[in-house]
């Protein structure tokens, strides 16, 4: 198998060879950055920069994916957000304190919506990279849900003020903003794009899991049926509760994060919906080295989590040994495995 | 020691009774709640129960008739935030419900902050807040923040996406000894670690107690960082700025 077939097949819990390493958020580092040239903020507002940058997780980390999306604010930027573009070192960012919309009456999805450059320089990046790379790896876009939006759009403390105060406006609102995740979704697609991230985040953090049910379920069964890749739903933070729901969508994968065990998660997901995840970012692939980031990787294989990688999108400053160990340890693992049987 | 019948509100015998578990926990709310008039406790339940509209009427309404301020923020907003706290540390409630819940206090605050700065009641301590380089989230700072000044303390909101030299500067600025830093992002977090070492290279790391919290940082990552503590929410962020201040 190569690396695009391994992952396709992960994603929709067939066999494998050996468990693909994927990453459906970004992998992008400040020394990645400088190998190739396309440093923050050019790489995220350039296609061969974006392009460029997204293709070292195959080529230097020997990841089985590549995504190009490095952040969360693209199509905020084509709805009309500010954004604070930062610099090599650090994130874009939407300026939520300044909110574009207050009411579900102010919502506009541009008609050109697909051709502002922050969207367009996605689209471009996965034709760039599907020309240049076949079908040996996975290329993996990324939309953003409604409810992320909301946060971008609306500001994260209205928007949740709104979902208590109001749930029948709050509905309206996801309604219309998710034909900006669809449009979007499709047009990466179009653009050669064999799966899709798509980070909604309604995280344990700040919204409770009957929240989910609620507002996102049937959104997010919407999106699994209307764009015809395998999605993978990426909530950050405890998702134990809603991990039930999210299993029902019709999702191809869920993207999990640290905070819940592999065990547990696989517990409720196995069968229903594959598992990407869970390697710690913060204490672990920023903080730690290549062995604690080793053993958090047999914890994941050893659970019989379908595809490994990070968490989230990894701290720009990490060091590369640690994310090169993560497929060395993946190989290795299943090395082991051959030998014993 | 006082009971839970001796509290005279019923729905705030109810959340006591639904969601207080821990023993000492519930020994201290109900002693908070026992010795509040059933004015202090109807104001409490409105905010517990997220209703702006009635904690800024019956504050308005307690202040006219001659209650002191100070009895209406302790036995009123901060023994409710004080419910609140603990059922959102308990994921019983969740952000939106901690939102609606921090409003209602801000609209009982305004009638009380105008009485307390004229009076000149002195402060605990002084604690400089802010979100760190990058990161534009601050609902978890603001929230920390609001429970600060409750308690007590004179707070200097920074705002979100601070530098590490706007922190050095309003240390010195204001002179304040104690630091609280947020962030949301995994991306971000490495920030606070930065930032901590700005102060060792500033040669100020010494003179201040430095915290740290948001969603995605731990006890370990503070301790990595060499934070001196970590807060896992407001009710936290409190109980450390008062250790650090020496009034625990």
């Amino acid at each position: 198998m190569n690396s695009r077939q391994r992952v396709l097949a992960a994603l929709n819990r067939q066999p494998v060879d050996r468990t693909p390493v994927c990453n459906p958020t970004s992998v992008a580092t400040v020394e990645l950055m400088d190998l190739v040239d396309a440093p923050f903020p050019n790489a995220n507002r350039e296609p061969e920069r974006m392009a460029r940058l997204a293709a070292t997780s195959y080529t230097e980390l020997g990841f089985d994916s590549i995504m190009p999306v490095f952040s969360i604010i693209q199509e905020s930027s084509a709805l009309g957000c500010k954004i604070q573009w930062e610099q090599k070192d650090n994130w874009p960012t939407v300026r939520m304190r300044e909110p574009i919309w207050q009411t579900a009456d102010d919502i506009r999805v541009p008609d050109d919506f697909l051709d502002h450059p922050d969207t367009r320089c996605v689209t471009e990046a996965i034709r760039l990279l599907r020309r240049e790379y076949g079908n040996e790896v996975a290329i993996i876009g990324k939309t953003m849900g409604p409810w992320s939006l909301g946060y971008h759009c609306f500001g994260v403390e209205p928007f949740l003020l709104l979902s208590l105060d109001n749930p029948g406006q709050t509905k309206l609102c996801l309604d219309r903003m998710k034909e900006a995740t669809i449009r979007f979704g499709l047009a990466q697609i179009e653009a050669g794009a064999d799966a899709l991230t798509l980070p909604d985040h309604a995280t344990g953090d700040l919204v409770s899991a009957q929240y989910y049910a609620r507002y996102l379920r049937d959104l997010h069964i919407e999106f699994a049926e209307r764009l015809k890749v395998p999605i993978i739903l990426h909530i950050c933070g405890r998702t134990v509760d809603r991990m039930p729901y999210i299993a029902e969508t019709g999702m191809a994968a869920f993207h999990y994060d640290s905070k819940n065990g592999p065990e547990e998660s696989m517990a409720i997901c196995r069968d229903r919906v594959a598992l990407v995840g869970n390697i710690n970012n913060p204490e672990t692939l920023f903080s730690k080295g290549p062995e604690a980031v080793r053993a958090e990787v047999v914890r994941n294989l050893e659970a019989g989590v379908n595809l490994v990688g990070p968490e989230c999108a990894i701290p720009l400053q990490t060091a590369i040994e640690n994310l090169k160990e993560i497929p060395r340890a993946v190989r290795d693992w299943h090395n082991d495995r051959a030998r014993i049987n | 020691m006082p009971e839970l019948h001796d509290i005279a509100n019923e729905f705030i015998r109810q959340e006591i009774d639904e969601f207080i578990e821990r023993p000492d926990e519930r020994a201290r709310i109900i002693g908070l709640f026992a010795k509040a008039s059933e004015q202090m406790q109807a104001i409490a339940a409105a905010l517990i129960d997220g209703d702006h509209e009635t904690v800024d009427r019956l504050t308005a309404e307690a202040i006219a008739a001659g209650v002191h301020a100070m009895e209406v923020m302790d036995d009123g907003l901060i023994a409710g935030m004080a419910i609140v706290g603990i059922k959102f540390r308990q994921n019983f409630i969740f952000v939106p419900e901690v939102l609606s819940c921090a409003r209602a206090m801000k609209a009982g605050m305004v009638h009380i902050e105008p009485i307390l700065s004229a009076a000149g009641i002195e402060k605990l301590g002084k604690v400089i807040m802010g979100t760190v380089k990058g990161d534009l989230h601050d609902i978890g700072k603001n929230l920390c923040i609001m429970m600060l000044r409750g308690a007590g303390f004179e707070v200097i909101d920074l705002g979100v996406d601070t530098s590490q030299d706007r922190f050095i500067d309003a240390i010195e600025e204001h002179g304040a000894n104690i630091l609280g830093m947020s962030a949301l992002l995994t991306t971000t977090m490495p920030n606070m670690g930065k930032t901590i070492e700005a102060f060792i290279d500033a040669g100020l790391r010494d003179d201040i107690r430095i915290m740290v919290g948001g969603a995605p940082v731990t006890q370990d990552f503070a301790d990595e960082m060499g934070a001196d503590g970590y807060g896992k929410d407001a009710l936290a962020c409190v109980s450390l700025a008062k250790q650090f201040a020496g009034k625990a």
